[in-house]
């Protein structure tokens, strides 16, 4: 009897797992499946729900760890504020002189957000529990006009692309995840390259394959690139803020030519997202 | 565990809740600069009041229930949680649980095995990018709170599962009263 119950026991398990690895096999490399769509379908109501009623418990919750990190980053304020009102200066001299640049040249739209794109705002739902990819699931989907490949911003900067849909919700693959790779420049200086993640830490980005030749400093703003070769183009739009280099010592550009990039935005922390349907992506 | 239709209707909704509770609370709040991660603590507290067969089982939907909502590739999330829902009942098998700090140490312990099991599965799929030295920290936070977590799952799973459960059954017929946690 017992050693029914034991073979029964390993008969289930070596289902169970052989039934994991076919699901693995089967859709690995899919966007979203018919399985993944009536899930979402059924369960859309239950998440909206579920996100706006367990809202007070995350910011309980948050409150205290920002309460703990706030002494630390007090000081850095500090400093930072520094740098930014200075920077808040010759901004306003650069914006000043853009505008008349801007006449001449009778640029009629200027902003990160490219023409020819609509924006779709979307609220984060879900977020991946595990380390080992960033992922968050958005309560937009097709049915919202949100496609594959659309790049996602929020108030900030650059946060990720779609890489699946069903109609009431998408996944965002965030640029800290390892699948991640966005095509980027250094402004001013146009130096390009490759924003990779370093996976577990969402605030260090590493933007490898820079020329050699230029050399590229601390503070300095990273940008999509925007790419165009023919028939491919990059996903993203040419000129929307990633980042700001962090870390940029000249060993790591002469051995590795690489830079570390801190995101502009807080991809630990997201909340409303826009995604940019439509544009020109061949 | 003796398994009624109000049981597997108790079980489906501790499974449900946990994973929709994981995905829109606790992998959204930061405490240290990481998110809890409960889900593989919730399994392990089932395959230890369950045995391997419920261990594995739900750990199998609760890995797909995961995936589905983050519409990831199916069968990851299974895989890793069967995983660990099956050794927890194992245990729970083979071990006299005698000690009160033994499912939350497990809770630990197989958080653990299930965050490494997960990168294990992204490697498998194939990973190509840069791992930082955080992630170490990253993983040793969170099982850390699996500790805790763990032992407040233990009891609330408990309470939820108790008419199912066998020892319960016999404590309360001989009058004695339940001196250990897990027993």
């Amino acid at each position: 009897m017992y050693r029914k119950q034991v073979r029964r026991r390993r008969a289930v398990l070596a289902l169970l797992i052989v039934g994991s690895f076919a699901l693995l096999t089967v859709t690995y490399g899919q966007g979203s499946n018919g399985i993944q769509r009536g899930v979402s379908t059924v369960f859309s109501p239950i998440q909206s729900v579920a996100d706006r009623a367990l809202k007070p418990a995350r910011d309980t919750i948050n409150w205290f760890d920002e309460t703990f990190d706030a002494k630390g980053r007090n000081a850095r304020m500090h400093t930072e504020l520094e740098a930014a009102r200075k920077k808040a200066v010759d901004s306003q001299a650069a914006i000043a002189e853009n505008e008349q640049l801007r006449k001449l040249v009778k640029l009629d739209e200027s902003g990160a957000i490219p023409g020819g794109y609509d924006t779709v705002t979307g609220r984060v739902v879900y977020r991946s529990p595990t380390v080992w990819f960033s992922d968050v699931t958005i309560d937009v989907g097709s049915g919202d006009g949100v496609e594959v490949g659309d790049p996602v911003v929020n108030g900030d900067g650059l946060v990720g692309t779609v890489a699946a849909v069903t109609g009431g919700s998408a996944r965002v693959r965030l640029i800290a995840d390892h699948e991640s790779a966005v095509s980027a420049k250094i402004v001013p200086g146009g130096d390009q390259g490759l924003m990779k993640p370093s996976v577990g830490n969402p605030d260090d980005l590493i933007l490898e394959f820079l020329s050699s030749e230029k050399r590229v400093g601390k503070g300095q703003s990273v940008v999509t690139s925007g790419w165009r070769s023919q028939a491919i183009e990059s996903s993203y739009p040419p000129n929307l803020p990633i980042g700001e280099v962090v870390e940029a010592s000249l060993k790591e550009q002469e051995a590795q030519a690489q830079v570390h990039v801190r995101p502009f935005a807080d991809l630990r922390d997201l909340d409303l997202v826009q995604v940019l349907t439509g544009g020109s992506r061949g | 565990m003796i398994l009624t239709p109000n049981i597997l209707a108790r079980l489906v909704a501790i499974v449900v809740g946990g994973v929709i509770l994981q995905l829109s609370l606790f992998s959204r709040v930061n405490l240290f600069d990481v998110s809890p991660d409960l889900l593989p603590s919730l399994i392990v507290v089932l395959g230890l009041l369950g045995g391997s067969l419920t261990g594995a089982v739900c750990g199998f939907s609760a890995g797909l229930l995961l995936d589905c909502l983050l519409i990831v590739p199916l069968g990851g999330g299974s895989l890793v949680l069967l995983g660990v829902g099956y050794l927890a009942g194992l245990f729970r098998e083979r071990f006299e649980i005698n000690s009160p700090l033994v499912p939350p140490l497990l809770c630990m312990g197989l958080t653990l095995v299930a965050e490494l099991g997960f990168g294990a599965v992204e490697m498998m799929l194939g990973f190509d990018a840069p791992v930082s030295g955080l992630v170490v920290r990253d993983i040793l936070l969170k099982s850390i709170f699996a500790f805790f977590g763990g032992w407040a799952i233990y009891v609330g799973v408990r309470r939820a599962l108790r008419p199912a459960l066998v020892d319960d059954l016999s404590i309360r017929r001989s009058g004695r009263r339940p001196t250990v946690l897990g027993a």
